[in-house]
């Protein structure tokens, strides 16, 4: 489906074609169908919505395709980092002014900060109930997932000289690029002194900070990767896969590393503000198969409920096996810097 | 000359100073759980902030002030035109420009990929000085050139008539008699290398505010808050140091004219023309090679508008503002005192700054996230740039043509605005050129305070950059210069139509 057919099925209301349900063997639970857009009520009314993302056009496309179904909606955006708009929403709360209806954020841990400062309100349990298991929480929804991925340089070496255990990579003589003021790379972290204990942990960055170039984000480590300035690095997968749509020659493929912190799986989520019942219906079309379908072909972000194929580019990924972590711990980020900082990468 | 004390302009200096340190003292409030601020890793990041700082100042003073002197004396053909495009680099975000940079040179970059001639990779201190000085030198050009413009020639041409060469009296009679408009500038340009996030990060050089930062997006507010207060005292330092560079009063008067012969003017050409296209043909042409890779979509021309107008809207509040503020510094030590504290926000890195706008913005819930606001929050951001440039010319007027004034039977009034201002209007013109620049390419407040749904070119760069559609950033990116452009060319006119009337010279 591209991006006319999408707008069309969304705001005219076409039948989408029986989508591929095969790719996603990892994450299927049950067989269930996502919900249409053609189930839910029009959404009414005056709503705002903090999105902490930029998102240069896919994300906006969905809001217009939202907008332009419900004509009676008045959607208003403000758009701006992830953590400031959390410090604003926390600072809005302590005002006591409401601005924001929704917080739909990149980073599950400014989802964390809001939900702490007893702003979030629970979500109806349906509305859990259609997100894959492992992924279902109270007063918050996920609405896309992104995977750890090792992105390599072909050139430089092969995909079976890539480890398939992320602790491994502190031994090895690979050139790696790692982002680690990142917040993604530091969620990473997180995940493994969840997995693996502290000192581990700690280890871990001394051993791999012998051999590693740091960069701003993990789009420059892709990017380091494809110039051959290092042999692989640490990222979201989908930098690499919008770089190769960009550049389809691009010199970078995806490893992936075996139920370890390397694979772990991160949300994208949204949140609910005040009593504004628009707001979950909202919630509710961000999770229907149309928009998770859209957000997975065009931003190459994995969907998270059941039936929604994998963004292309995406190996099957039969073989690999993310690690169960609560991402709500993973908002726990003060002792992984005072870490990150001890073991000097940061 | 006796004055009365107060000086009339302190109370209204003073409430001004008042405001604009208050994002600071929020930032106070936000204050937890201190770290420990001075470890030995924090010891190395303080000493690459200092570097940076170093370099930076350095390198858009050996920029920014040849720059000066030609577009303030040399009579080339085009010279406004000279003047906009060498003042442009101001309306580039620098992270747009360090970006490019680092994706233009080095083993695989655009350079190489396009002409196959290999170039050095551009990072660490020595390209985050380089780039920083690209973007900061116009700081300098625009505060030493309205100083220059009202220096009486007579000095050089009796300098000259006494045997001197035109370089050696440029620098002995010249530049010595313009030190603090050259302070002024290295001035805001150290402060900006001081609070900038953006070019460090991409040229991976660890500074303050990277540290800063990460704090801040690891939700730290507090730790970032306390950081932030820590960083004020670098800029403290600063600005006592550049309140320290003092020039005598003397008589305005003609300015000088040099006219240099054709081939003169096409070396001179050839000479400025790498700056240019350095800071602002590099960066752009790197968006276009993307722009044609990628295609554009979803901008609307509104941006454009949105930018121009709130930035014409701040600019001229703060250079109303601003002049109180500049004529208390002149008026004693508790005067000077007010206006460095105007000062310190703009060492705030502008992430820190937005949020404690918000937490004061909150202040006003009426007000909160309109236009109103922003502007405001623009002026106390960016009212350092404009009382620089004010206070800078008007140390040059001479007291005592206020007081001739005052003779002749004008009121305190009267010989203000007939005598001081028009005197002062090269820097009021060259601040509110500063202030309008600056808000052109502003982020975080706008991002946090506009009204909900407000875009502008910046807020739209940032917003393809960080999905990493670079090659939309193509037009915004243009316009945001053409519209900077536009908007000095029409301060330029005004100042033109001042400087006449005032100096009884017709310069052409």
């Amino acid at each position: 489906m591209r991006r006319r057919q999408f707008l069309q099925t969304l705001a005219a209301g076409g039948v989408v074609g029986a989508l591929p349900a095969g790719l996603n063997t990892v994450f299927a639970a049950d067989a269930s169908e996502a919900v249409s857009v053609e189930d839910l009520p029009p959404i009414e009314g005056e709503l705002t919505l903090y999105l902490g993302r930029g998102e240069g056009g896919l994300y906006e496309r969905v809001l217009d395709a939202i907008r332009k179904r419900n004509p009676k909606l008045e959607l208003g955006v403000r758009r701006g980092p992830t953590a400031a708009l959390a410090n604003a929403i926390v600072a809005e709360g302590r005002a006591n002014v409401r601005r924001a209806d929704l917080f739909w954020a990149v980073d599950s841990g400014a989802i964390g900060v809001v939900e702490e400062a007893g702003l979030a309100r629970d979500l109806p349990a349906d509305i859990s109930a259609q997100l894959k298991l492992g992924f279902r929480y109270e007063a918050w929804a996920p609405v896309t997932g992104r995977i750890r991925t090792l992105p390599y340089n072909p050139t430089r070496l092969s995909a079976e000289q890539v480890p398939d255990d992320v602790m491994a990579l502190a031994d090895s003589s690979l050139k790696v690029g790692w982002a680690p003021a990142y917040a993604s790379f530091q969620s990473f972290v997180t995940a493994m002194r969840l997995d693996r204990g502290d000192q581990a942990t700690r280890d871990w960055l001394k051993g791999v900070k012998r051999h590693a170039k740091s960069y701003a984000g993990e789009l420059g480590v892709v990017m380091g990767v494809e110039r051959g300035e290092v042999d692989l690095g640490f990222a979201n997968h989908y930098y690499t896969l919008r770089l190769k749509a960009g550049k389809p020659d691009a010199n970078v493929a995806l490893a992936f590393t075996n139920n370890d912190a390397g694979c772990l799986v991160n949300a994208s989520g949204i949140l609910a503000l005040g009593e504004n019942p628009a707001a979950v219906t909202f919630i509710r079309y961000l999770l229907t198969r149309e928009v998770q379908s859209y957000l997975a072909e065009e931003a190459y972000e994995i969907p998270l409920v059941d039936g929604v194929a994998m963004p292309q580019g995406l190996p099957p990924l039969a073989s690999v096996q993310p690690p169960k972590i609560d991402l709500t711990q993973l908002a726990d980020l003060r002792p992984t810097l005072d870490l990150m900082r001890d073991a000097g990468v940061l | 000359m006796r004055v009365r004390w107060p000086p009339p302009s302190y109370p209204l200096a003073g409430l001004i100073a008042l405001v604009a340190v208050l994002p600071v003292v929020v930032l106070v409030t936000l204050v937890g759980d201190a770290p420990d601020p001075f470890s030995p890793y924090n010891l190395k990041v303080l000493l690459n902030t200092v570097v940076l700082m170093a370099l930076t100042v350095l390198g858009s003073v050996l920029i920014g002030v040849p720059l000066a002197l030609l577009t303030a004396y040399v009579e080339v053909p085009w010279r406004r035109v000279w003047l906009v495009a060498l003042a442009a680099p101001l309306a580039l975000p620098s992270y747009i420009g360090a970006f490019t940079f680092y994706a233009a040179f080095g083993p695989g970059g655009e350079i190489e990929t396009l002409t196959g001639l290999s170039t050095p990779s551009l990072d660490g201190m020595f390209g985050a000085a380089l780039v920083m000085a690209l973007y900061t030198y116009p700081f300098v050009l625009l505060t030493t050139r309205a100083s220059l413009c009202s220096l009486d020639a007579s000095q050089v041409n009796a300098a000259r008539t006494l045997g001197l060469s035109l370089p050696m009296s440029l620098w002995r009679v010249v530049l010595p008699r313009v030190r603090n408009g050259i302070a002024a500038g290295a001035l805001l340009a150290a402060m900006y290398a001081l609070s900038d996030f953006g070019t460090p990060a991409i040229m991976r050089l660890d500074t303050f505010t990277r540290v800063i930062f990460v704090e801040y997006n690891a939700f730290g507010l507090s730790q970032a808050a306390m950081l932030s207060l820590q960083l004020l005292s670098i800029v403290g330092l600063v600005l006592y140091l550049e309140s320290r560079v003092k020039t005598p009063h003397e008589l305005p008067g003609r300015s000088l004219s040099i006219w240099p012969s054709r081939r003169q003017s096409v070396a001179l050409f050839a000479a400025v023309a790498p700056i240019v296209l350095l800071a602002i043909a590099l960066p752009l042409a790197v968006f276009g090679i993307w722009l044609w890779r990628d295609g554009a979509e979803g901008f609307e021309l509104a941006y454009a508008w949105n930018s121009a107008y709130a930035a014409l809207l701040a600019a001229l509040v703060a250079v109303v503002l601003a002049v109180p503020v500049a004529h208390a510094a002149m008026s004693g030590r508790a005067g000077r005192l007010m206006e460095r504290l105007t000062y310190l926000g703009f060492g705030v890195p502008g992430i820190v700054m937005g949020t404690a706008l918000v937490y004061l913005g909150l202040k006003l819930p009426l007000l909160y996230q309109t236009l109103a606001l922003l502007v405001l929050a623009y002026v106390l951001r960016f009212l350092p740039l404009a009382v620089g440039a004010v206070r800078s010319t008007s140390e040059r007027i001479d007291p005592k043509l206020v007081n001739a004034a005052r003779t002749l039977g004008a009121s305190r009034g009267e010989a203000f605005r007939r005598i001081t201002l028009p005197l002062t209007l090269r820097g009021i013109v060259a601040g509110g050129a500063l202030v309008f620049l600056e808000v052109m390419r502003e982020l975080p407040a706008t991002l946090l305070l506009g009204p909900t749904g407000y875009e502008t070119l910046a807020t739209y760069l940032w917003r393809v950059y960080e999905a990493g559609y670079f090659g939309r950033a193509a037009v915004p990116g243009l316009l945001l210069i053409l519209i900077s452009a536009l908007g000095l060319v029409l301060m330029l006119s005004g100042e033109a139509r001042g400087g006449r009337s005032v100096l009884e010279d017709n310069r052409r």
